[in-house]
């Protein structure tokens, strides 16, 4: 944490969101993704967003990924105002995106699967640094305490829960900010569960912001210091994860209680 | 690796053995293709090892498939069969697979939402051993038994919560019998403060000590009651529930029903609300981890907690005069931040004696001691039936 001018009340009371979007809109024709939705990510913060089928949570971390671009809106990344023209400019920017569909290379080992498309190159030559990627692909699979024996194994021979972890830890790659994962849990058994919400423990603990979008309420609650809840695109209620009850989510989440925009409680720095 | 030096053929098939046995341990299991990737020794070389382990009885090899093809999974060697110990936590449930040498073989964590419900988090708890055993080669027909450590005073007749309202959502139904059923394997209920009480009482810090308590400081405050080296349960397994001491006669009313318990002025709840303003959304083991790496706030929040519980154990201690008290639960690990101020407090309240002033440490086996005497229970009760079986 840099200089502050404010007074320390608590360690990190001054704080600039790592990440903050702002009245996102994203219509696909007729259908409405995404009515100005706002989001904020802290610093060594994990943010649940749930919601129904179609309710716009992959619309936003596809936005995020800078895969999908906002009709209207705005987006701050540590304070500053940014546009994500494409999932480059994301991952320069600190934002790394894990989908459900993993995205991995079967044939490829776990270290080149960390590394596909930024391997690193030994100093002056084209060889492939090797020795160092391994090194790196190592730490980084300790970091997150993940449970793969070797980083030469080919991705194809690996579980699914190891191959979640190897997705999870191909973000860790870049030195990122904010770490979003969509459906991380589904059609994962219960110790392979356990494995990933224990890497999303890891995440918060290594100081980064984490979106956890997810289906699985009990998972959510689990986890997640903040539980955001989407409805037809619409921010529809913010509970604090430690102590919000599945009712109260589902009756967010289906729209028997319903919410204008909630996010000024979380503005501790502009009041 | 202290073969290199050495250099001869013999020291280093002792180096290519060790680190064969530490991955195969790490691991819980892996096939002779992941062995040879994970030692880096070449696949022959594996499989001859394997094989010399094999022979001498240190691992066991069982047929299995990877991504289609069929391999060979090493799993350490297990004596008879399996049991299983289960903690579960306010946050997360903790599962331990360990053999009848009494080593532990494969460990999990789940995290837990907060409130979390008996049918939900026992059908977790099933499905995750059937998980574990599969990751170390086994199936459910190994598992001899099953012990179960949970945050409340428990019947041990019925299996059942004895105090109504203290573990929300827990209280209608038989532990032991929906984890029997789910399983077809006998299982055992207990607190798990008196769990882990057995455990550091056979293979920790209260080994050396007939006589000692076991404080479980988490997200609510609990205590196992050593005496003569055997644990006191009580009456109806309420011995050692000290969180529900009053200590606040106007205080806030406390799951139990009372008003003022240890509970509401130390228990997750009260030791966050402090903080909130100040530090936004925060859970226990934030506040712990933080007051250890020197937070002055939390370590505050933590200090105040010690002091307080410490004045609580003053009055056990005056009534029981252990030896020593054993710190456990997750306030324990912010270390002597929380253990220094409880011991003071407690040694103001306490009767001076002439032998030796009453202590306060860190439990050996920390926030595992729950689940470790949870498997410790199933060798216990499994060691009772074969004996019962040979009388007849």
């Amino acid at each position: 944490m840099t200089q502050s001018p404010l007074p320390e009340v608590g360690e990190d009371a001054p704080e600039v969101p790592i990440l903050d979007l702002r009245g996102i809109v994203k219509h696909f024709g007729p259908v409405e993704a995404l009515v100005e939705a706002s989001l904020i990510v802290n610093a060594g913060e994990v943010v649940a967003i749930v919601g129904d089928n179609a309710a716009g949570k992959s619309t936003l971390a596809k936005i995020v990924a800078g895969v999908l671009q906002p009709d209207a809106g705005e987006i701050r990344i540590a304070g500053e105002a940014v546009t994500i023209p494409n999932p480059a400019t994301a991952q320069k920017l600190g934002v790394a995106t894990v989908f459900q569909d993993l995205a991995l290379a079967e044939n490829l080992d776990v270290t080149a699967n960390l590394f596909l498309g930024r391997e690193r190159v030994l100093p002056g030559q084209f060889l492939l640094a090797d020795g160092e990627m391994e090194q790196t692909a190592r730490r980084v699979l300790r970091d997150l305490g993940a449970f793969i024996p070797s980083v030469r194994t080919p991705v194809g021979q690996l579980s699914a829960g190891q191959r979640q972890a190897v997705a999870i830890a191909r973000t860790l790659i870049g030195e990122p900010r904010v770490v979003v994962l969509d459906e991380p849990t589904a059609s994962l058994s219960v110790a392979q569960t356990a494995e990933v919400l224990l890497h999303i423990e890891r995440l918060r603990a290594l100081g980064l912001g984490v979106i956890f979008i997810s289906h699985n309420l009990n998972d959510v609650r689990a986890v997640a210091d903040r539980v955001e809840v989407l409805r037809h695109g619409r921010n529809n209620g913010s509970y604090p994860g430690g102590t919000v009850t599945n009712e109260e989510l589902i009756a967010a989440i289906t729209g028997a209680v319903r919410k204008g925009p909630h996010l000024s409680a979380y503005r501790r720095d502009r009041k | 690796m202290s073969g290199w030096g050495s250099g001869s053929q013999t020291s280093l098939r002792e180096a290519n053995r060790a680190s064969i046995l530490d991955a195969v341990a790490r691991y819980g299991g892996l096939t002779q293709v992941e062995l040879a990737a994970a030692t880096g020794l070449s696949a022959a070389t594996v499989s001859t090892i394997v094989k010399e382990l094999a022979g001498s009885g240190l691992v066991e090899v069982h047929p299995t498939s990877r991504s289609g093809r069929r391999a060979q999974l090493v799993t350490v060697a297990r004596r008879i069969g399996i049991g299983a110990g289960v903690h579960i936590g306010h946050r997360q449930l903790r599962v331990v697979l360990g053999d009848f040498s009494s080593e532990v073989i494969a460990e999990q964590v789940l995290p837990l939402p907060r409130d979390h419900l008996i049918d939900t988090t026992l059908d977790r708890a099933a499905l995750l051993i059937v998980d574990m055993l599969d990751r170390v080669g086994s199936s459910v027909d190994e598992l001899t038994g099953i012990g179960i450590g949970v945050p409340a005073p428990v019947d041990r007749a019925t299996g059942r919560i004895s105090v109504p309202g203290v573990l929300r959502g827990w209280d209608d139904e038989s532990i032991d019998q929906v984890m029997t059923d789910r399983l077809n394997t006998p299982a055992w209920v207990d607190n798990d403060a008196n769990l882990a009480a057995l455990a550091e009482s056979t293979r920790g810090a209260g080994r050396d000590h007939p006589d000692f308590l076991f404080l479980r400081a988490s997200y609510g405050i609990g205590s196992g009651v050593v005496i003569a080296g055997r644990l006191h349960r009580g009456y109806a397994g309420t011995a050692g529930e000290i969180g529900h001491i009053q200590v606040d006669p106007r205080g806030a009313i406390c799951r139990c029903g009372s008003r003022g318990c240890l509970d509401t002025v130390v228990g997750e709840e009260a030791l966050l609300r402090p903080l909130r303003a100040g530090y936004g959304t925060l859970g226990l083991r934030d506040v712990v981890s933080r007051a250890g790496t020197g937070d002055p706030g939390c370590s505050r929040v933590v200090a105040d907690a010690g002091e307080t519980i410490g004045a609580v154990l003053a009055g056990v201690c005056q009534t029981l005069n252990p030896q020593v008290i054993v710190a456990g639960g997750e306030l324990s690990e912010a270390g002597e931040i929380f253990l220094d101020p409880m011991r003071r407090s407690l040694r103001r309240g306490v009767l001076a004696n002439v032998v030796a002033p009453i202590d306060i440490v860190p439990a050996t086996l920390g926030t595992r001691a729950e689940v470790v005497g949870a498997f410790a229970m199933v060798l216990d009760h499994t060691d009772v039936t074969h004996r019962g079986g040979n009388q007849r």
